[in-house]
């Protein structure tokens, strides 16, 4: 299953005792797929790559690999074992658990859970975009570039007006605004999907649809705006109203 | 006439009712997006307030470009005092003002010292910025779906529609500015005068909205849509051009007032063409 690579085993001098020198020392990183070493850093057994070090024999093998997997380590300070780093998902802030769980919040119309969406992240957005690129892609519209601007540019008239809105205890900020935003694009995803499948002359079909849909957005949006930040009770139908308007700007998108 | 607040004012605010414009109280404002609390008429109070540390956060320079600044652009928070009671007679006033019974003249209280105006929430003729904005916006949206439906919808034919919107305002302010302008004093403030020119989106959507539903409602539409912005507009411009205006020549007013419904016309019927092109 794991083969060693048959190198000499290198060995570095133990700077290992004093704190002093650990510092200046580049943390080890082992090469993926071997055996974890035995956690002594005095004398290592394993090829490892550093940034800086002697081994040149090292580097030549190491290859374009070597210096990604050192640059990133380096700035942990932990054992050099391939367990403990961080897994990638968790390095980039990636959590689709949670994407699964906000996207799940947002799909029953009727009773929308705001508690999941207190930390707002933008991946599960990114991903919702790129579902309706796709989508619209097969369609036959090439619009990646003006869908994202859509969003941006909705996000900050959505932050704007409701900021205004809201005087002085508004406390809605923009990444929070993008992440309702694009969350609440998860109906105009379907609506794109299922558009594909109307047949072609049936255009009031479409009309109906894309107003189910978007009133679901519109809906499940300035619920968790005016829930998620204060300051938005009394201007609930006045900020629903602006969602709305973003989301009929996409569903023309859609159906046109 | 329009009661916005359901309860008087004068009572203590349990239901909470959002609180005017200028604070009562020196609390320490929220960063807003645009200007700052800073500027405008609750500058005073605000700096009293903060006491030691008004002449540190405002340094001098600061403070010069500050007040410069509120000269030309005042607070927007106080064009979003709004709530929903507001925006439907807003509405009804803006569509139909032959029906409005009551007088146009804004309700002025004196805070700090300095005569200003009510917020919106308590005055039914102050401006506000809500209404046109959104008007702007559903003008553009209407319009793109009014663009679908005859087959040249585009993106691009969407930001060419939203250029257009943009150009249209501004030639409205540029000539309820001039009109000002050419009385002498044109000391209005700016966001006022905006607030005014982009109600006549409200008209122009009715106009599209109509468009969309039977084409030949369009050409019952339109002239409508012209007269009710052209005496929304003038009766709207009235007080405010005899309180700016140095002397009073009573005729050259009436002049220009004629001639800022009629530009409506032109103006309006330019908008409310909806083709890929833009310019017509």
């Amino acid at each position: 299953m794991t083969k060693d690579f048959a190198v000499p085993p290198v060995v570095f001098p133990t700077g290992g005792s004093s704190g002093g020198a650990n510092v200046q020392q580049r943390r080890f990183a082992p090469i993926p797929f071997q055996q974890p070493p035995p956690s002594s850093s005095s004398q290592i057994p394993f090829l490892s790559f550093n940034m800086g070090s002697a081994a040149a024999s090292s580097a030549t093998q190491a290859g374009p690999f070597g210096g990604t997997i050192s640059s990133s380590s380096s700035f942990g300070g932990g054992s050099p074992s391939f367990e403990d780093e961080e897994p990638l998902l968790d390095e980039l802030g990636i959590h689709p658990d949670q994407i699964w769980k906000k996207t799940r919040s947002i799909l029953n119309p009727f009773r929308i859970n705001q508690t999941v969406h207190k930390d707002s992240d933008l991946s599960g957005p990114i991903f919702l975009y790129l579902a309706l690129c796709l989508f619209q892609l097969l369609a036959g519209k090439i619009q990646f570039g003006v869908i994202l601007g859509w969003i941006v540019v909705s996000s900050i008239f959505l932050y704007v007006v409701f900021n205004m809105l809201a005087g002085r205890n508004g406390n809605l900020n923009l990444h929070t605004c993008t992440s309702l935003v694009g969350y609440c694009l998860l109906p105009v995803v379907v609506l794109s999907a299922v558009s594909l499948f109307v047949p072609q002359g049936a255009g009031v079909v479409k009309y109906v649809l894309a107003g189910v849909f978007v009133l679901w957005s519109t809906r499940a949006c300035s619920t968790l705006v005016v829930s998620l930040a204060d300051g938005g009770e009394e201007h609930r139908g006045l900020i629903a109203y602006a969602c709305f308007l973003i989301y009929t700007l996409f569903s023309l998108l859609v159906i046109f | 006439m329009y009661n916005n607040m359901g309860p008087q004012p004068g009572m203590p605010m349990h239901q909470g009712i959002p609180q005017p414009g200028m604070p009562m109280h020196p609390a320490i404002p929220q960063p807003s997006p645009f200007g700052n609390p800073f500027s405008g008429p609750g500058s005073g109070l605000i700096r009293s307030g903060l006491g030691a540390y008004g002449e540190k956060i405002f340094g001098s320079s600061s403070e010069y470009v500050q007040s410069n600044i509120s000269r030309y652009f005042s607070d927007p928070q106080y064009y979003f005092q709004v709530n929903d009671q507001y925006v439907r007679n807003k509405l009804k006033i803006v569509l139909f003002p032959f029906l409005h019974r009551g007088h146009w003249t804004r309700i002025s209280e004196p805070v700090g010292g300095r005569l200003s105006y009510k917020p919106p929430i308590y005055d039914i003729n102050a401006p506000d910025l809500y209404i046109p904005l959104m008007a702007f916006g559903t003008y553009v949206v209407l319009a793109g779906l009014s663009l679908g439906l005859y087959g040249k919808f585009s993106p691009e034919a969407l930001n060419w529609l939203f250029v257009k919107g943009m150009v249209g305002w501004f030639l409205q302010v540029m000539l309820l500015k001039i009109s000002l302008l050419s009385l002498g004093s044109g000391e209005a403030p700016l966001l006022d005068i905006v607030a005014y020119a982009g109600y006549t989106f409200t008209g122009l959507c009715l106009a599209v909205l109509g468009k969309i539903i039977w084409g030949y409602s369009y050409y019952v539409l339109i002239p409508w849509t012209c007269l009710c912005t052209g005496v929304f507009l003038v009766k709207t411009m009235k007080p405010v051009l005899f309180a700016e205006a140095r002397s009073y020549d009573s005729s050259r007013h009436h002049y220009l007032l004629i001639f800022v419904a009629l530009a409506q016309f032109p103006l309006l019927i330019w908008l409310g063409n909806i083709s890929v092109n833009w310019l017509f």
